[in-house]
């Protein structure tokens, strides 16, 4: 059984996890070192996340629908995002077993890896916020 | 897919993994006079009309004409020769190589050259068989595959490799690196077809190898074979193979660059460590040395040799069980590993340094042509390098910076 039951779960904790770094003052410069517009394509449930990371730019997220065009796809099942942001998925691992699918310069993505870690605590303070606790322990 | 702590957290380098996967699938065929078992050979493997990717220099030292007369006289017929692979060769070659293939009604590649040729003729080889362009075939384990993209990769057309350097090991890697000139990076393609089907390995091939090429190739492989043993990315598969490559290189490589007694041996058991090395378990020396070599032209093998020993002493630092990984290489060399790990580590990295100046490579980027004013983009290169992820110690900007003015 998925995570979320739907796509709305999807934007209202994974979507709001960017949308908080996208305005971040310590966290959205370094991101927008990547120059790129990266868009998340998740299956089950089906949903998307568009995030531009444009040095010098606003940032900007659109969950679902977008008229941004991505650089850079990334595709994964929602369950593997619900565990990357807990800090619980090696990429290297779910980039070999084709967990996550990569499309694009993902160069620009990869040297971004090491700058998560300080977003781990943010996303489980998301999800305790909402008093998720199933969530947190379902990963 | 379950880790302990935080996935980027570095990978314990001893224990039972979580997981990891081995694969190696090419068939490999290794003696003395088997260029004219090409097409024999070649034809076990489904080949009928064979494309011959080369270059210009391979042209000039009579291999082609013997693997030609090699493939007819297995019957095989040569659809045509494409020669127009540069040194370094780029995304633009490859989809040139590919047009040739299907102009020639060609049906199967074979590659007789070093990295840079196995590399074109791999990624051309899939441009042939899937469509689209060679840029397009970015991406590690992309390739079209049955069931909506989750099951069986689909198949190439047969590739050969007949590799005339004794160090990137492409003729048994399921990786190809390509410059792409206008983004100024190398992009880096990997996935299961691209393993090719047979690799022959013959050291007549590198009988007229110049000794700094045979020196900088020699070191690629040696890199090979001390990341494969470090990354985090590691396995018992691997620990296994880059042991004894380092063996064997360690007993072939200056004689192979030298010539003279016991020259065609070494050659030949050079191109055999090699083989051995090859991973796509790196780190850090090949993150540094891909945007060397796209910016600044650097062969791989000389960049390699120049980051190897900044890299251990770095990775050295960061913790006991990495740097007990260079204690068992330093031991393999017969060099004093008493005492802590950084200190066994540190005699690695002296002594490697010590074999790059003997075997008559630069030892410093700026011997190379590399100017202090290019180390932010060499950083950011590095940064957004596949490998930086497999390093067995976190490294940052500051870090690849450090490094980069330590190697400067």
């Amino acid at each position: 059984l998925a995570y979320f039951k739907d796509a709305d779960e999807v934007y209202a904790y994974i979507g709001r996890l960017f949308e908080e770094l996208a305005v971040d003052d310590e966290l959205a410069p370094k991101f927008k070192k990547a120059n790129t517009i990266v868009q998340y394509q998740y299956r089950e449930p089906e949903s998307q996340i568009t995030v531009k990371l444009v040095e010098g730019e606003d940032g900007q997220v659109d969950c679902g629908a977008t008229t941004l065009e991505p650089e850079v796809v990334m595709t994964m099942d929602a369950d593997t995002a619900h565990r990357f942001w807990l800090g619980k998925v090696n990429v290297t691992v779910a980039l070999t077993r084709g967990q996550i699918k990569t499309k694009g310069p993902v160069a620009k993505i990869l040297k971004l890896v090491p700058l998560v870690r300080p977003v781990f605590p943010r996303y489980r303070g998301i999800l305790e916020e909402a008093g998720r606790k199933d969530l947190l322990e379902a990963a | 897919m379950e880790e302990a702590g935080s996935a980027l957290d570095p990978t314990p380098l001893e224990g039972f993994k979580d997981f990891y996967q081995y694969a190696s699938t090419t068939r490999v065929i290794v003696g003395r006079g088997l260029l004219e078992s090409t097409g024999f050979e070649f034809h076990k493997e489904g080949a009928r009309r064979v494309l011959l990717v080369t270059d210009q220099v391979i042209r000039g030292t009579g291999l082609v004409e013997k693997v030609e007369a090699g493939i007819t006289g297995g019957g095989l017929e040569l659809a045509g020769i494409f020669d127009e692979v540069p040194q370094d060769s780029s995304t633009s070659v490859c989809d040139r190589c590919a047009e040739a293939a299907r102009e020639s009604g060609a049906d199967s590649f074979l590659a007789l050259g070093g990295g840079s040729v196995m590399d074109t003729a791999k990624v051309a080889d899939a441009v042939f068989a899937h469509g689209g362009t060679a840029r397009e075939q970015e991406g590690f384990f992309l390739m079209p595959r049955d069931d909506d993209g989750m099951g069986r990769p689909l198949d190439i057309a047969p590739l050969a490799c007949i590799p005339t350097t004794a160090g990137t090991g492409s003729e048994v890697s399921m990786a190809a690196v390509i410059k792409e000139p206008e983004e100024r990076i190398k992009l880096e393609i990997a996935d299961f077809p691209l393993f090719p089907r047979l690799a022959i390995l013959d050291p007549e091939t590198t009988r007229t190898l110049p000794a700094a090429v045979a020196a900088a190739t020699g070191m690629d492989a040696m890199t090979h074979a001390v990341e494969g043993y470090v990354s985090q990315d590691w396995s018992p598969h691997q620990d296994a193979r880059s042991l004894h490559a380092l063996r064997m290189i360690r007993d072939n490589l200056e004689r192979a660059v030298q010539a003279g007694e016991g020259e065609e041996e070494a050659r030949g058991n050079m191109l055999i460590g090699a083989n051995l090395a090859i991973t796509l378990a790196l780190g850090s020396v090949h993150a540094m040395s891909h945007p060397v070599g796209a910016h600044f032209g650097v062969p791989h093998g000389v960049a390699n040799a120049i980051h190897l020993p900044h890299v251990i002493r770095f990775n050295a630092a960061g913790g006991a069980t990495i740097a007990e990984r260079y204690r068992d290489i330093g031991e393999l060399f017969d060099l004093e590993t008493g005492g802590p790990g950084v200190e066994a580590a540190e005699a690695l990295a002296t002594h490697i340094t010590g074999l790059v100046e003997r075997l008559g490579l630069p030892t410093r980027l700026s011997q190379a042509g590399v100017p202090e004013s290019g180390i932010p983009a060499l950083v950011e290169g590095a940064m957004g390098d596949g490998t930086t992820l497999l390093n067995p110690r976190e490294v940052g900007e500051e870090d690849y910076a450090e490094l980069y003015r330590r190697a400067l």
